[in-house]
């Protein structure tokens, strides 16, 4: 596929410019780049970002895990962040020898820098509970935000959601509450007066095992990421884009299910016989949700939804990290701070370096890595772009000029989200955005 | 005259369809009365999609069925029947799209053999996998 890619970008002008106002960008996407401008630095920004990210999601996938399948409705959750030693070693589906299909050549276990990092937090070591209570730890809180995004905006592609409301649904699920509380009597007994309430916890569980199988491929991918970069592999932003193309394939067709374990006994609340995928089920309605849309979040910047400061239709949210304003403490898009703090823990030197040399140096090394990340989002943003144009759309180096025009009505269509104020896509076409 | 799975078969072309078919076990429903229409990608359309992809899905017999339905269509349908509507609903639930008349295109695929009239239906030949979407 990297290699189809290359050759896609050979194509001659069969088509007239294009006149958006981010014909720059089309033209770019068009010949096989990405949103992101080619430069080194940018390339090294997203890798070292990439890495630091991905460690925190090693944490991520596995505690949603094991929330979804085990803690369940525990209706005092306050160990959820506790996750077993069974699910901390829960090998990765997708990397190490013993998956069935490896597709990435990382280990299947936990990163060693996750380990020292619960060993040891910012701090120093000891109990787990004292971490806690310290919040020296990794922010679940954020993968939480995430999941919360996802079941909020509902609606976004994919049958997930419309499974969600169906009767199988309903059953499957009546079936596990049941046999999670079987011998609780008050627990059976607020489920008989309140059967939607204890159901919507449910699909919110339901969403929380579907972020956790979306993030359990992303972070062996981030890491494989960091490990070509540093062995001088990627030659560009584009080289970094196809890669993720070639990932976004490659698990395209990963079963997107939510199974319940009460001890070795596994309840199927949604079976993987369903079909559904994480390109469709998972993957598509996360960067819709999480990368356009979210929620206003209230930090320094509060919003007045009688003031129409909110829109009306929820596809028009833009509070996603595509559109953030970045801030060192909570502001519009994903609750940004405790992700910026997770990845501070695990920036690989270079990017410490880039960071002391601009702005207020460590002084400020919150907001640098947040743009950071926000570039390296535009990048998998523009890689999804690229994949839904290679699955539904033409070759970039197609002949015929209708086809090439589909393809630039698309590109065309995707840059019009990013039209509004808000969006940070002419920011981030310049090296002086930090 | 044979059935659509027979016809795949004795032409040659469609080693990766018919081992697609087998691993979603799908066998049985396309040897069934029908009729249906089938777009049938070549093995090359199989290869060209990056790697990994086609094994994930054969790992995952239920999602890689999804895909297939999504390449048959109810009824037996002639390319002059198939270009009367925009778009025609799929087994899997999505609409398949047909997007031009000459060249002959369904979705994102151009038909390379139309018309190929089998005893349970009618096989169209595709140039490249179609996905819902």
């Amino acid at each position: 596929m990297t290699a189809t890619l290359a050759s896609e970008r050979t194509q001659a002008p069969l088509i007239p410019p294009s006149t958006h106002r981010y014909a720059e960008v089309i033209h770019r996407l068009e010949a096989g780049g990405s949103m992101l401008p080619d430069t080194p630095e940018n390339l090294k920004q997203i890798i070292g970002i990439y890495k630091a990210y991905a460690v925190p999601m090693d944490f991520y996938w596995r505690d949603l895990l094991y929330i979804a399948e085990r803690v369940f409705l525990n209706p005092l959750p306050a160990f959820k962040y506790f996750i077993s030693k069974e699910y901390l070693d829960r090998p990765n589906s997708y990397a190490g020898d013993q998956s069935q299909l490896r597709i990435w050549r990382g280990t299947e276990k936990a990163h060693p820098e996750l380990l020292e990092f619960m060993a040891r937090g910012e701090t120093r070591a000891m109990p787990k509970l004292l971490h806690h209570l310290w919040h020296d730890r990794v922010n679940m809180e954020f993968a939480e935000a995430c999941m919360q995004a996802m079941l909020w905006h509902q609606g976004m592609g994919g049958r997930f959601n419309d499974y969600l409301e169906s009767d199988a649904y309903k059953a499957n699920a009546d079936r596990a509450i049941k046999a999670y509380f079987k011998g609780n009597p008050l627990m059976l007994g607020l489920y008989a007066l309140f059967p939607d309430m204890f159901l919507e916890q449910v699909r919110q569980l339901s969403y929380t095992a579907n972020l956790g199988l979306f993030w359990e491929v992303m972070a062996p991918v981030f890491f494989e990421m960091s490990d070509i970069y540093d062995e001088g592999g990627f030659k560009g932003v584009p080289d970094a884009m196809d890669f993720l193309v070639n990932g976004i394939f490659a698990v395209a067709g990963r079963p997107i299910y939510h199974h319940l374990y009460i001890g070795e006994e596994c309840y199927e609340i949604i079976p993987k016989s369903e079909g559904f995928t994480w390109l469709y089920e998972a993957a598509l309605p996360y960067v819709e949700a999480v990368f356009y849309r979210t929620s206003p979040f209230r930090g320094t910047k509060s919003y007045n939804a009688q003031a129409g400061q909110v829109p009306v239709d929820q596809a028009d949210f833009h509070y996603g990290i595509l559109y953030a304003d970045v801030y060192p403490v909570g502001s519009a898009g994903i609750p940004p701070t405790l992700l910026m703090q997770d990845m501070l823990h695990f920036l690989p030197p270079y990017l410490r370096e880039i960071y002391k040399e601009h702005r207020r140096g460590e002084e400020d090394e919150l907001v640098q890595l947040g743009i950071t990340f926000q570039r390296s989002m535009y990048n998998v943003t523009s890689a999804v772009i690229q994949a839904l144009r290679c699955a539904l759309l033409y070759p970039l180096d197609d002949t015929d000029p209708e086809h090439l025009m589909a393809n630039r009505r698309f590109f065309e269509a995707q840059m019009d989200r990013f039209l509004r104020p808000e969006a940070r896509l002419s920011d981030i076409q310049t090296q002086d955005y930090r | 005259m044979a059935t659509i799975l027979e016809t795949a078969a004795s032409a040659g072309a469609f080693n990766t369809l018919l081992a697609a078919v087998d691993a979603a076990g799908l066998r049985g429903a396309l040897e069934a009365e029908g009729p249906f229409t089938v777009f049938a990608p070549v093995d090359d359309a199989f290869a060209a999609l990056p790697p990994g992809t086609v094994q994930t899905l054969v790992d995952n017999p239920p999602q890689l069925a999804r895909i297939l339905k999504f390449h048959v269509l109810a009824g037996a349908h002639r390319r002059e029947s198939l270009v009367q509507q925009a778009e025609w609903g799929s087994l899997e639930g999505a609409p398949v799209a047909i997007r031009r008349t000459e060249p002959f295109e369904i979705k994102n695929a151009t038909v390379i053999n139309a018309d190929i009239i089998c005893d349970n239906g009618i096989v169209h030949v595709i140039d490249r996998v179609i996905l819902p979407g």
